[in-house]
């Protein structure tokens, strides 16, 4: 009986912030006294969808970035795991210690030098160079996620395989990646959210010319339409929630928390 | 070594960090040959099979299989199918997918792969198993399927790594059934590494005994058990008669008497060994030679033989085990008859000083 009232308490202050939110996003007006507003409105949700507020152009590019930028922490974060996970080699503290780098300074404190290099390499205001910066925080975490785990991978099944006739590749992608992929996706996950949330890095190097769904976010909201911002800040959440949810359903919630490992 | 052997192993030699694991091995294997790698735990007998299937590249040494070089051969060319202690069976894949993996990689069409696998269950008696995952099945099933998953794409060698040392001892001698029944139905050319003396006698035609990198002796169980090259192999095999002798001809002059030996090479100096269940404790001197008359200090009942130590005046002490129906007595003093064709002799060699890492005794 306690455990259900917790329960429910957990997930109502979870859900309580979003009520508003979403009371906003369907109001015409909503002013103190008021409890609730006095009329509704669909205008707002039908405003995401016209082309004046860029609302579907930046959700497009955020999303483009976001799959972009998490293939490419894959591509850079499996070998790298690999490595830190089941290598013993010197210096395998400092480099981990390196990896983590992007996520202890601060963005800011990086950002002038960043910009600098991509204006000389003409990728500045481009969508490589927003995928580029986009990197920065997602490969550490990609690394670190996939390090832990293939420290838990047996390499048995890989030379198991590989007696039995699999090649290399064949052995990548029939026994290894199968057997990591719920760490994959974790790690994939989390790439994700980071490249999709990503605000700072986005606003500097995209020079207004890459707008991704937080600055028009961001954009609404100096705006003072409240009713827009709501819905706007609704729609970048669903991204986020499609993914946890199919992610979750495909691995069942033991393979994702398992994925982890001791990260 | 003729190069003509099925398989053949010729002056294998690695070392990790410099310290040599395998030390100039060479060994040849006729086709359908049962063969342990047989010795103590970090002997360097799975090394040497991890050389075999293609996992680790040697530091010298060549290894051919049916007239083919191995060397540079990735392990998935080689023929070669491996079976791991663990069995390792592929957690995602069912019993079925499992057993036609190789099949799968060689692309066989998925006709046959399913037929072929099938069959492969039915032999291992696993047959309606085939929709399971490996975490439904016990420890013995997994490692039916791990030899069925190795034997379906019909090897030219089966290397088994300690398949059996995981399991339950009530379990182990129905896989050495298995394994014996399907090494003679397939006629595969096998290679099993295990560190149980027993189980090498049973399985294998040969044994290759191995010894801190280094082959000691390479024969059948019989010739292993009952002329050992020096007291190390007789000690590995469970022999606990040692002792100091003068051979002239066929007399063996021993602290306690002389005896006659029917075969020994040997002239000079030995060391003689006998095995204690061949030799006889009788009541009454009835044959004259071969017989030093022995005193009885300890005796252990085991259940299938009595465990008897024996001394004679001279201080020689020998272990007899006795069948369970002789009943002697402590200090009671009987008659120990060495057969003069179980007595063996070997040369003292430094290394029979040096004590066995892990002697077993059955």
């Amino acid at each position: 009986m306690t455990r259900n009232a917790i329960l429910f308490l957990i997930v109502a202050v979870l859900f309580l912030p979003f009520l508003p939110l979403i009371i906003w996003s369907v109001a015409r007006g909503w002013y103190f006294p008021q409890l609730v507003p006095e009329q509704w409105t669909l205008a707002n949700w039908s405003a995401i969808f016209s082309a004046s507020t860029k609302v579907t152009q930046g959700f497009v590019q955020s999303l483009v970035i976001a799959i972009l930028s998490t293939g490419v922490a894959l591509l850079v974060g499996l070998p790298a795991g690999r490595a830190l996970g089941l290598l013993e080699f010197p210096g395998k503290g400092a480099i981990k210690l390196f990896l983590l780098l992007p996520i202890v300074v601060s963005p800011l404190a990086t950002l002038m030098g960043i910009q600098f290099v991509l204006i000389r390499l003409g990728l500045s205001g481009t969508l490589v160079g927003v995928v580029l910066v986009h990197l920065l925080p997602t490969i550490p975490y990609m690394a670190l996620v996939l390090s832990s785990v293939y420290a838990n991978f047996d390499t048995g099944y890989e030379v198991q395989a590989r007696t039995l006739g699999a090649s290399p590749l064949q052995v990548l992608w029939q026994v290894t990646l199968p057997l990591i992929a719920p760490g994959v996706v974790v790690g994939a996950l989390f790439a994700f959210l980071i490249s999709w949330n990503e605000f700072l890095l986005t606003f500097f190097v995209g020079s207004g010319r890459v707008f991704t769904l937080p600055m028009v976010l961001f954009t609404s909201l100096q705006g003072g339409n409240t009713g827009l911002t709501a819905a706007i800040a609704i729609t970048s959440i669903l991204p986020a929630l499609i993914f946890l949810l199919f992610s979750s359903k495909a691995l069942g919630n033991d393979a994702a928390i398992g994925g982890l490992g001791d990260v | 070594m003729s190069e003509a052997a099925y398989f053949s192993i010729q002056h294998l030699t690695k070392a990790f960090r410099r310290i040599p694991a395998v030390n100039d091995v060479w060994l040849d294997i006729a086709a359908g040959e049962r063969l342990s790698l047989l010795g103590p735990s970090g002997c360097g007998k799975s090394t040497t099979l991890q050389l075999i299937a293609g996992i680790l590249r040697p530091d010298q040494g060549e290894i051919f299989l049916d007239r083919r070089q191995l060397n540079g051969v990735p392990p998935e060319q080689r023929e070669i199918a491996l079976v791991l202690q663990k069995g390792l069976l592929f957690p995602h894949l069912s019993v079925g997918n499992n057993v036609a993996f190789g099949l799968k990689m060689r692309g066989v069409s998925r006709a046959e792969q399913e037929s072929r696998a099938l069959a492969m269950l039915d032999q291992v008696q696993l047959r309606g198993f085939e929709n399971r995952k490996p975490a439904e099945l016990s420890g013995g099933q997994a490692q039916r399927v791990a030899l069925a998953r190795a034997l379906v794409i019909q090897p030219k060698v089966l290397l088994l790594d300690e398949p059996l040392s995981a399991l339950d001892a009530s379990l182990r001698s129905d896989m050495q059934d298995l394994i014996l029944r399907l090494q003679e139905e397939t006629k595969v050319t096998m290679i099993i590494v295990t560190h149980d003396q027993g189980e090498a006698v049973v399985i294998s035609h040969r044994i290759a005994l191995m010894f801190e990198g280094c082959l000691r002796q390479v024969d059948t169980p019989e010739i292993l058990y009952q002329k050992p090259e020096d007291e190390t192999v007789a000690r590995f095999f469970g022999g606990v008669n040692f002792f100091s002798a003068d051979a002239q001809q066929h007399r063996l002059r021993l602290p306690g008497g002389d005896v006659l030996a029917t075969d020994h090479p040997q002239q000079g100096p030995v060391q003689v060994t006998i095995r204690p269940e061949r030799i006889h404790v009788i009541l009454e001197p009835i044959c004259s030679t071969n017989l030093l008359p022995v005193t009885v200090t300890q005796t252990r009942f085991t259940g299938t033989q009595r465990q008897l130590t024996l001394a004679t005046p001279a201080g020689l002490e020998l272990q007899a085990w006795v069948p369970p129906s002789q009943n002697v007595a402590i200090g009671q003093a009987v008659f120990a008859h060495l057969p003069a064709d179980a007595l063996w002799s070997f040369s003292h060699s430094p290394s029979a000083t040096t004590p066995v890492p892990q002697a077993l005794s059955p």
